[in-house]
Protein backbone atom coordinates (compact mmCIF):
# COMPACT_ATOMS: atom_id res chain seq x y z
CA UNK A 1 0.00 0.00 0.00
CA UNK A 2 1.39 3.36 -0.99
CA UNK A 3 2.06 6.11 1.49
CA UNK A 4 -0.61 8.31 -0.14
CA UNK A 5 -3.25 5.57 0.23
CA UNK A 6 -2.36 5.11 3.89
CA UNK A 7 -2.65 8.86 4.43
CA UNK A 8 -6.06 8.86 2.75
CA UNK A 9 -7.33 6.01 4.95
CA UNK A 10 -5.98 7.68 8.09
CA UNK A 11 -7.65 10.96 7.15
CA UNK A 12 -10.94 9.16 6.46
CA UNK A 13 -10.78 7.46 9.87
CA UNK A 14 -10.14 10.76 11.62
CA UNK A 15 -13.11 12.34 9.85
CA UNK A 16 -15.32 9.36 10.72
CA UNK A 17 -14.32 9.51 14.39
CA UNK A 18 -14.96 13.25 14.44
CA UNK A 19 -18.39 12.79 12.91
CA UNK A 20 -19.39 9.88 15.17
CA UNK A 21 -20.96 11.92 18.00
CA UNK A 22 -23.12 13.74 15.44
CA UNK A 23 -24.53 10.63 13.81
CA UNK A 24 -25.70 8.08 16.37
CA UNK A 25 -26.29 4.52 15.43
CA UNK A 26 -29.82 3.87 14.27
CA UNK A 27 -32.33 3.25 17.00
CA UNK A 28 -31.81 0.02 18.90
CA UNK A 29 -34.49 -2.55 18.20
CA UNK A 30 -36.49 -3.60 21.24
CA UNK A 31 -38.66 -6.09 19.34
CA UNK A 32 -41.80 -4.13 20.05
CA UNK A 33 -45.15 -4.82 18.41
CA UNK A 34 -45.16 -3.48 14.84
CA UNK A 35 -41.87 -1.75 15.55
CA UNK A 36 -40.42 0.85 13.18
CA UNK A 37 -37.08 2.62 13.53
CA UNK A 38 -37.65 6.31 12.83
CA UNK A 39 -36.00 9.69 12.87
CA UNK A 40 -38.04 12.88 12.44
CA UNK A 41 -38.21 16.58 13.27
CA UNK A 42 -40.99 17.84 15.50
CA UNK A 43 -41.84 20.57 17.97
CA UNK A 44 -41.84 19.67 21.65
CA UNK A 45 -45.25 20.55 22.96
CA UNK A 46 -47.60 20.14 25.90
CA UNK A 47 -50.30 17.69 24.80
CA UNK A 48 -53.06 19.22 26.93
CA UNK A 49 -52.17 22.61 25.47
CA UNK A 50 -52.48 21.33 21.90
CA UNK A 51 -55.80 19.62 22.59
CA UNK A 52 -57.55 22.01 24.93
CA UNK A 53 -55.79 25.37 24.70
CA UNK A 54 -54.69 25.21 28.36
CA UNK A 55 -51.11 26.32 27.88
CA UNK A 56 -48.74 27.19 30.72
CA UNK A 57 -45.64 29.01 29.45
CA UNK A 58 -43.14 26.27 30.30
CA UNK A 59 -44.95 23.15 29.03
CA UNK A 60 -45.91 22.42 32.63
CA UNK A 61 -42.39 22.36 34.05
CA UNK A 62 -42.00 18.62 33.57
CA UNK A 63 -45.28 17.66 35.21
CA UNK A 64 -47.44 17.39 32.08
CA UNK A 65 -47.58 14.86 29.29
CA UNK A 66 -45.40 16.13 26.43
CA UNK A 67 -45.76 15.36 22.75
CA UNK A 68 -43.90 15.85 19.49
CA UNK A 69 -45.90 17.85 16.97
CA UNK A 70 -44.73 17.16 13.42
CA UNK A 71 -44.99 19.65 10.60
CA UNK A 72 -47.71 17.55 8.95
CA UNK A 73 -49.85 17.93 12.08
CA UNK A 74 -49.31 14.48 13.55
CA UNK A 75 -49.04 14.58 17.33
CA UNK A 76 -46.59 11.84 18.34
CA UNK A 77 -46.80 10.55 21.91
CA UNK A 78 -43.31 9.76 23.29
CA UNK A 79 -44.09 7.58 26.28
CA UNK A 80 -40.66 6.05 26.87
CA UNK A 81 -37.05 7.14 26.88
CA UNK A 82 -33.90 5.02 26.89
CA UNK A 83 -33.77 4.41 30.65
CA UNK A 84 -35.26 1.71 32.85
CA UNK A 85 -38.90 2.35 33.75
CA UNK A 86 -38.66 6.00 32.74
CA UNK A 87 -40.53 8.33 30.42
CA UNK A 88 -39.21 11.07 28.17
CA UNK A 89 -40.55 14.26 29.76
CA UNK A 90 -37.26 15.15 31.47
CA UNK A 91 -35.44 14.75 28.15
CA UNK A 92 -37.96 16.78 26.17
CA UNK A 93 -38.68 19.61 28.59
CA UNK A 94 -35.53 21.68 27.86
CA UNK A 95 -36.75 21.93 24.25
CA UNK A 96 -40.31 23.05 25.05
CA UNK A 97 -41.66 25.00 22.08
CA UNK A 98 -38.70 24.28 19.84
CA UNK A 99 -38.09 21.82 17.03
CA UNK A 100 -35.89 18.81 17.75
CA UNK A 101 -34.78 15.76 15.84
CA UNK A 102 -35.91 12.59 17.57
CA UNK A 103 -34.63 9.11 16.88
CA UNK A 104 -36.22 5.97 18.22
CA UNK A 105 -38.97 3.43 17.73
CA UNK A 106 -42.58 3.69 16.77
CA UNK A 107 -44.68 0.85 18.05
CA UNK A 108 -48.30 0.19 17.17
CA UNK A 109 -50.43 -2.02 19.35
CA UNK A 110 -54.17 -2.17 19.98
CA UNK A 111 -54.40 0.47 17.25
CA UNK A 112 -52.35 2.95 19.28
CA UNK A 113 -49.07 4.31 17.92
CA UNK A 114 -46.57 5.47 20.52
CA UNK A 115 -42.92 6.43 20.43
CA UNK A 116 -39.87 5.34 22.40
CA UNK A 117 -37.34 8.13 21.99
CA UNK A 118 -33.76 6.90 22.29
CA UNK A 119 -31.77 9.84 20.93
CA UNK A 120 -32.58 13.52 20.79
CA UNK A 121 -30.92 16.66 19.51
CA UNK A 122 -31.86 20.28 18.89
CA UNK A 123 -31.84 21.09 15.18
CA UNK A 124 -28.22 20.93 14.04
CA UNK A 125 -27.12 20.29 17.62
CA UNK A 126 -25.41 17.35 19.24
CA UNK A 127 -27.09 14.03 19.76
CA UNK A 128 -27.72 12.80 23.24
CA UNK A 129 -29.14 9.56 24.62
CA UNK A 130 -32.39 10.00 26.45
CA UNK A 131 -31.67 9.12 30.05
CA UNK A 132 -32.66 12.44 31.59
CA UNK A 133 -34.76 11.06 34.42
CA UNK A 134 -31.96 8.95 35.90
CA UNK A 135 -29.43 11.77 35.48
CA UNK A 136 -31.72 14.14 37.34
CA UNK A 137 -32.61 11.55 39.99
CA UNK A 138 -28.93 10.87 40.59
CA UNK A 139 -27.95 14.54 40.65
CA UNK A 140 -30.64 15.31 43.23
CA UNK A 141 -29.00 12.73 45.48
CA UNK A 142 -25.39 13.70 44.81
CA UNK A 143 -24.78 10.63 42.68
CA UNK A 144 -23.53 9.91 39.19
CA UNK A 145 -26.05 8.40 36.76
CA UNK A 146 -23.75 5.38 36.39
CA UNK A 147 -23.82 4.73 40.14
CA UNK A 148 -25.39 1.36 40.96
CA UNK A 149 -27.96 3.01 43.20
CA UNK A 150 -28.99 5.34 40.38
CA UNK A 151 -29.14 2.57 37.80
CA UNK A 152 -31.53 0.75 40.14
CA UNK A 153 -33.32 3.98 41.02
CA UNK A 154 -36.71 2.23 41.03
CA UNK A 155 -35.54 0.05 43.95
CA UNK A 156 -34.15 3.04 45.84
CA UNK A 157 -36.55 5.90 45.25
CA UNK A 158 -37.96 7.20 48.53
CA UNK A 159 -41.51 7.81 47.23
CA UNK A 160 -41.71 4.36 45.67
CA UNK A 161 -40.41 2.72 48.83
CA UNK A 162 -43.02 4.59 50.86
CA UNK A 163 -45.97 3.67 48.63
CA UNK A 164 -44.92 0.07 48.04
CA UNK A 165 -44.26 -0.19 51.77
CA UNK A 166 -47.82 0.91 52.49
CA UNK A 167 -49.57 -1.03 49.72
CA UNK A 168 -47.31 -4.05 49.23
CA UNK A 169 -45.75 -5.15 45.94
CA UNK A 170 -49.11 -6.52 44.81
CA UNK A 171 -51.07 -3.54 46.12
CA UNK A 172 -53.12 -5.89 48.28
CA UNK A 173 -51.50 -5.45 51.67
CA UNK A 174 -54.73 -4.00 53.08
CA UNK A 175 -56.43 -7.28 52.19
CA UNK A 176 -53.71 -9.29 53.89
CA UNK A 177 -52.34 -10.56 50.58
CA UNK A 178 -48.59 -10.27 50.15
CA UNK A 179 -46.06 -12.21 48.08
CA UNK B 1 -90.50 44.88 -6.98
CA UNK B 2 -89.16 41.81 -8.67
CA UNK B 3 -85.81 43.54 -9.19
CA UNK B 4 -85.55 44.61 -5.54
CA UNK B 5 -86.28 41.01 -4.49
CA UNK B 6 -83.40 39.77 -6.59
CA UNK B 7 -81.12 42.45 -5.08
CA UNK B 8 -82.10 41.38 -1.58
CA UNK B 9 -81.40 37.76 -2.49
CA UNK B 10 -77.93 38.68 -3.77
CA UNK B 11 -77.24 40.81 -0.70
CA UNK B 12 -78.24 37.99 1.65
CA UNK B 13 -76.15 35.47 -0.29
CA UNK B 14 -73.15 37.81 -0.14
CA UNK B 15 -73.64 38.36 3.60
CA UNK B 16 -73.85 34.63 4.19
CA UNK B 17 -70.68 34.07 2.16
CA UNK B 18 -68.82 36.73 4.16
CA UNK B 19 -70.06 35.21 7.44
CA UNK B 20 -68.95 31.73 6.46
CA UNK B 21 -65.57 32.99 5.28
CA UNK B 22 -64.98 34.92 8.49
CA UNK B 23 -66.14 32.17 10.85
CA UNK B 24 -63.27 30.23 12.44
CA UNK B 25 -62.92 26.62 11.34
CA UNK B 26 -64.27 24.02 13.71
CA UNK B 27 -61.61 22.88 16.22
CA UNK B 28 -60.04 19.57 15.30
CA UNK B 29 -59.90 18.51 18.90
CA UNK B 30 -63.36 19.08 20.30
CA UNK B 31 -63.74 16.94 23.44
CA UNK B 32 -66.52 14.47 24.04
CA UNK B 33 -68.04 13.99 27.47
CA UNK B 34 -67.47 10.43 28.68
CA UNK B 35 -67.74 8.17 31.69
CA UNK B 36 -65.06 5.46 31.72
CA UNK B 37 -64.70 2.43 33.95
CA UNK B 38 -61.30 0.80 33.87
CA UNK B 39 -57.98 -0.07 35.45
CA UNK B 40 -55.31 2.55 36.06
CA UNK B 41 -52.31 1.27 34.11
CA UNK B 42 -48.77 2.02 33.05
CA UNK B 43 -49.25 2.89 29.39
CA UNK B 44 -45.80 1.78 28.22
CA UNK B 45 -45.72 -1.74 29.64
CA UNK B 46 -49.26 -2.40 28.45
CA UNK B 47 -48.88 -1.04 24.91
CA UNK B 48 -45.40 -2.48 24.36
CA UNK B 49 -46.34 -5.88 25.82
CA UNK B 50 -42.84 -6.24 27.25
CA UNK B 51 -44.39 -8.02 30.23
CA UNK B 52 -47.78 -8.82 31.74
CA UNK B 53 -48.91 -5.31 32.52
CA UNK B 54 -52.25 -5.36 34.29
CA UNK B 55 -53.49 -6.27 37.73
CA UNK B 56 -51.70 -7.02 40.99
CA UNK B 57 -48.83 -8.80 39.19
CA UNK B 58 -47.77 -5.49 37.69
CA UNK B 59 -48.69 -3.16 40.55
CA UNK B 60 -45.17 -2.43 41.75
CA UNK B 61 -43.88 -1.87 38.21
CA UNK B 62 -46.78 0.45 37.45
CA UNK B 63 -45.70 2.56 40.42
CA UNK B 64 -42.09 2.53 39.19
CA UNK B 65 -43.11 3.72 35.74
CA UNK B 66 -45.50 6.39 37.00
CA UNK B 67 -42.73 7.75 39.23
CA UNK B 68 -40.32 7.56 36.29
CA UNK B 69 -42.56 9.77 34.18
CA UNK B 70 -44.26 7.29 31.89
CA UNK B 71 -47.78 8.58 31.18
CA UNK B 72 -50.49 6.87 33.17
CA UNK B 73 -53.45 5.41 31.33
CA UNK B 74 -56.80 3.85 32.00
CA UNK B 75 -57.56 0.53 30.35
CA UNK B 76 -61.30 0.80 29.85
CA UNK B 77 -63.84 -1.99 29.98
CA UNK B 78 -64.06 -1.36 26.25
CA UNK B 79 -60.38 -2.48 26.01
CA UNK B 80 -59.37 1.00 24.87
CA UNK B 81 -56.39 2.81 26.38
CA UNK B 82 -57.00 6.34 27.63
CA UNK B 83 -53.95 8.50 28.33
CA UNK B 84 -54.58 10.66 31.39
CA UNK B 85 -53.79 14.37 30.97
CA UNK B 86 -55.57 15.80 34.00
CA UNK B 87 -57.12 14.52 37.22
CA UNK B 88 -59.71 16.93 38.60
CA UNK B 89 -57.92 20.30 38.80
CA UNK B 90 -54.46 18.82 38.69
CA UNK B 91 -52.66 18.89 35.34
CA UNK B 92 -49.40 17.78 36.98
CA UNK B 93 -49.94 14.14 36.08
CA UNK B 94 -46.31 13.15 35.44
CA UNK B 95 -44.79 11.56 38.54
CA UNK B 96 -47.92 12.50 40.48
CA UNK B 97 -47.87 10.84 43.91
CA UNK B 98 -51.67 10.75 44.17
CA UNK B 99 -51.94 8.92 40.86
CA UNK B 100 -49.15 6.56 41.90
CA UNK B 101 -51.29 5.60 44.88
CA UNK B 102 -54.23 4.53 42.69
CA UNK B 103 -52.20 2.51 40.20
CA UNK B 104 -53.92 -0.77 39.30
CA UNK B 105 -57.20 0.30 40.92
CA UNK B 106 -60.43 -0.03 39.02
CA UNK B 107 -61.92 3.43 38.83
CA UNK B 108 -64.98 5.09 37.37
CA UNK B 109 -64.17 8.52 35.98
CA UNK B 110 -65.99 11.26 34.15
CA UNK B 111 -64.31 13.80 31.95
CA UNK B 112 -63.45 15.13 28.52
CA UNK B 113 -62.18 12.75 25.85
CA UNK B 114 -59.92 14.08 23.10
CA UNK B 115 -58.93 11.89 20.17
CA UNK B 116 -55.89 12.68 18.08
CA UNK B 117 -54.01 10.40 15.67
CA UNK B 118 -55.82 7.33 17.03
CA UNK B 119 -54.81 8.07 20.62
CA UNK B 120 -57.47 8.71 23.25
CA UNK B 121 -56.60 11.39 25.80
CA UNK B 122 -58.64 11.91 28.94
CA UNK B 123 -59.01 15.04 31.03
CA UNK B 124 -60.69 13.66 34.14
CA UNK B 125 -63.06 15.97 35.98
CA UNK B 126 -64.26 13.55 38.63
CA UNK B 127 -63.25 10.18 39.99
CA UNK B 128 -66.76 8.94 40.62
CA UNK B 129 -65.74 5.67 42.25
CA UNK B 130 -62.60 3.74 43.19
CA UNK B 131 -63.04 -0.01 43.59
CA UNK B 132 -59.41 -0.65 44.53
CA UNK B 133 -57.53 -3.55 42.95
CA UNK B 134 -59.92 -6.15 41.56
CA UNK B 135 -57.57 -7.85 39.10
CA UNK B 136 -55.57 -10.47 41.05
CA UNK B 137 -53.24 -11.28 38.17
CA UNK B 138 -50.37 -12.27 40.51
CA UNK B 139 -52.11 -15.60 40.99
CA UNK B 140 -51.19 -16.39 37.38
CA UNK B 141 -48.22 -14.17 36.61
CA UNK B 142 -46.42 -13.71 39.96
CA UNK B 143 -44.68 -10.31 40.20
CA UNK B 144 -43.78 -8.61 36.92
CA UNK B 145 -40.95 -8.11 36.13
CA UNK B 146 -38.12 -9.99 37.92
CA UNK B 147 -40.44 -11.94 40.23
CA UNK B 148 -39.82 -9.68 43.22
Amino acid sequence: MTKSKLSFIAAALVIALFALPQVPLAADSWNLPDEEEVRFDAKVTDVLCVLSGDCPPDCGAGKRVLGLLKEDGELVLPIKNDGSFTGAVTDLLPYCGTVVTADGLFTVNYGVKTFAVQFLRPLDGKWGRTNGFVKQWAAERGLEAKDKKARRWFRNDETILEIVGEQGKLGLKDKGIEP
Amino acid sequence: MRRSGILIFYAMTAALAIFLAAAPPARADQPRRVTITGEVIDSWCYLSEIMWATGSAHHQCAIWCARGGVPVGILGEDEQVYIVLRVEDDTDVIGNHGIMRIQTNEVVVEGDLYERDNIKYLAIDTIIDDHGIVNYSHEQFDIQPFGD
